[in-house]
């Protein structure tokens, strides 16, 4: 019983570290990125390289390519492709619209050029794939070293946005054009830049959970878009633009559909979390972490 | 010209092309033979129908036009493979739309399958109103025995639930008379129909069998973490995990049993089970886990085909394709019977000749495979086919599964 909590909460941090990135996207560049989930694949497959190539290197090292690309192609995408769009449209509905559109094609390409160079087929590798020896020795619980790893980066990735977001100048003008985007630029924040800057760090954070979450689930090249829902999922139920909420969220959909699982039929856990969602949606329609 | 003039106009040179190349075609041999086919690309079946049918259909092309082509008897001549596909995205009505599209519009010579169980059966009865056999290289249902006879041109390649689940459960029977296991089974199963059809076959067998079962789950698709369901099975102090499983589930079932320390003697995996992808994710601890599907390494050619497959898809091949090259290669033995494209009396050969292959010697009785391979096992780093025991290159069951670690 403890140990199907400890395995909830484990895989909820997964899914807050998938949506992490998404959020910063979404409630700062406001942009929903439907290609989000490509920049996650993207990282899982840099780390699968590493790890199968000749000298068979720690997927941890993968990062010192991936987080760096990432962020280089996301600024990339927001100050070319995005930034027209943000520009000439009138309010935030328009801006969404044009933006889904554009991302959703953006989500084919990347996908059909992923197809063409890794191929379908499923990857994954081994990683960390033991138990804690300490949990497993003193508590007689198994919990895998790698889901914990991922358990932990997604902690420390949300810790650490949450303290620059809270104590850094940069911090507070991203608070400020979360909550007023206008009166944010009015007050002297380059919120073009601080938007291209937001989105790139989504796109290294999507990059650095793909790498996390490879280490224990396989992977193709088509399997972005599912880690996209998932996220989409997270972020609306945390509320858009709330960080420490999202990682909130992801764990209270892990628990939730560990538990569900184990106490009712492990056949319902889909149906666990959409109802979970929907009745968040009726009850908070903002989000659970947002202020009304 | 308005829009309608111009349909029209389109429609009578479209009529006019082909009418003259009907004519020119009775001249002179064709300059290629067109397969068409309408496959997953994308969504989360994506994967293996890469693994297991695509690879295979561009492998076959590509060796058969380095050999000079398909041997057409009638005009002496052999003729290339040219090859027009596109993605039906895993829907069912998009791959209708698709191969009414290959068979009337791009008119194509021949058709190739599609993947996975309820896409071959979407299809089967399209390709046989148009008249065009096809070999169905991915579908399991139970439901073939009795359509076989509705769908004249569809033929069925691998073994169904029944042939499938019923030697695992026969040999857990066996094993649990010599006392070598407790005859306790968790079953597990992924909440599909083919998981829900091997699950039942496997658990009707079981009770006549003498064997409990002592937990029988079902599982979504895609779950995030199956631990939990694998420590229940744990402890049921069950000594055979049998799980009817597909691509993703396969692996994380396989790693979680190591990881939780989960040792049973006996264990099986469904689909996925014989992807390459395995042996590169775990190693050696792949010996002694049961898959589904089979090969005789040893089958004549083997050798060759592993060669062409390294080169061209810098990976060995997948067990489970070898059905899928192994239809290959009866379409082709059966075009060159006939010696023309007359997809008639290419049905017929199809349907009455034995044809030997890298599958072993395959024959269809009542359009099904009279007798597939059905339960592998990983044996030193590959696949071998277990069984039918009876079958030629059928090797021993390696009992107990080596422990993980």
């Amino acid at each position: 019983m403890l140990e199907v909590l400890l395995g909830g909460l484990l895989l909820g941090g997964m899914y807050g570290l998938v949506a992490l990135g998404l959020n910063l996207q979404y409630g700062v560049s406001r942009v929903l990125n439907l290609a989000y989930g490509e920049f996650l694949i993207g990282g899982a497959f840099i780390a699968f390289f590493t790890v199968m190539s000749r000298w068979q290197l720690n997927p941890l090292l993968s990062l010192l390519a991936s987080v760096p690309i990432a962020f280089v192609l996301n600024w990339l995408i927001y100050r070319c492709l995005m930034l027209p769009l943000v520009k000439r449209a009138p309010d935030q509905d328009a801006l969404d619209a044009d933006v889904v559109l554009v991302t959703f094609g953006l989500f084919f390409v990347l996908q059909g050029l992923a197809l063409v160079g890794w191929s379908g087929d499923l990857r994954g590798y081994s990683f960390l794939a033991v138990a804690n020896p300490f949990l497993s020795t003193h508590f007689g619980l198994m919990i895998a070293q790698n889901r914990l790893l991922a358990f932990l980066g997604a902690c420390g990735l949300a810790l650490a946005l949450f303290l620059i977001l809270r104590h850094t100048r940069v911090g507070s003008a991203l608070r400020a054009m979360t909550i007023d985007p206008v009166a944010a630029e009015l007050m002297g924040v380059d919120v073009r830049k601080l938007s291209a800057l937001a989105f790139a760090a989504g796109g290294a954070l999507a990059a650095t959970a793909g790498m996390l979450v490879s280490t224990f689930i396989s992977f193709s090249a088509t399997t972005g878009v599912e880690y996209t829902l998932k996220a989409l999922i997270v972020v609306i139920m945390a509320g858009v633009g709330r960080v420490t909420g999202t990682l909130a969220a992801g764990l209270l959909l892990g628990v939730v559909e560990q538990m569900g699982g184990y106490l009712l039929d492990p056949g319902l856990t889909l149906a666990i979390n959409f109802g979970l969602f929907t009745l968040i949606l009726l009850l908070r329609p903002t989000g659970l972490f947002t202020r009304a | 010209m308005d829009r309608r003039t111009f349909v029209k106009g389109t429609a009578a040179a479209a009529g006019a092309s082909t009418l003259s190349g009907r004519v020119f075609a009775q001249a002179a041999a064709p300059d290629k033979i067109r397969f068409g086919y309408a496959i997953t690309q994308s969504g989360p079946l994506g994967p293996g129908a890469e693994s297991t049918s695509i690879s295979q259909y561009k492998l076959w092309q590509k060796r058969v036009n380095d050999a000079g082509g398909i041997l057409l008897k009638k005009f002496n001549k052999k003729v290339p493979i040219e090859f027009v596909s596109y993605d039906d995205q895993g829907k069912p009505d998009e791959l209708l739309k698709l191969t009414e599209r290959l068979i009337q519009q791009d008119k194509v010579d021949m058709m190739l399958g599609p993947y996975a169980t309820h896409m071959n059966l979407a299809a089967a009865p399209i390709i046989t109103k148009h008249e065009y056999p096809v070999i169905m290289t991915t579908a399991t249902t139970a439901k073939t025995y009795e359509l076989a006879a509705k769908w004249p041109y569809a033929f069925w390649n691998i073994s169904q639930p029944n042939e499938s689940a019923h030697p695992l459960s026969n040999a857990l029977g066996q094993l649990k008379k010599e006392g070598k296991v407790t005859g306790r089974v968790a079953v597990v199963h992924v909440a599909l129909e083919f998981g829900v059809e091997m699950h039942a076959a496997f658990v009707e067998q079981a009770k006549k069998d003498g064997l409990e079962v002592v937990l029988s789950k079902s599982y979504p698709l895609g779950s995030a973490d199956l631990q939990p369901l694998i420590r229940e099975a744990m402890a049921t102090n069950a000594d055979a995990f049998v799980c009817m499983s597909y691509p993703p589930d396969t692996f994380m079932l396989t790693e979680q049993c190591q990881i939780v320390g989960f040792n049973p003697k006996f264990m099986y995996v469904a689909v996925g089970g014989v992807f390459p992808g395995m042996k590169d994710k775990f190693g050696s601890k792949v010996n002694g886990i049961l898959v589904y599907g089979g090969v005789n390494p040893g089958e004549p050619g083997m050798a060759e085909y592993n060669k062409a497959h390294q080169a061209m898809f810098n990976r060995g091949s997948e067990a489970g394709a070898l059905n899928v090259y192994g239809a290959l290669q009866v379409t082709q033995q059966a075009i060159e019977k006939v010696g023309e494209i007359d997809r008639k009396k290419i049905r017929d050969v199809i349907a009455s000749d034995t044809f030997p292959t890298l599958w072993g010697d395959l024959k269809y009785v009542n359009q099904r495979n009279a007798s597939p391979w059905c339960v592998g096992q990983w044996q030193n780093g590959e696949v071998v086919g277990v069984y039918p025991a009876n079958k030629a290159g059928a090797k021993a069951l390696l009992f107990p599964k080596p422990a993980w670690s």
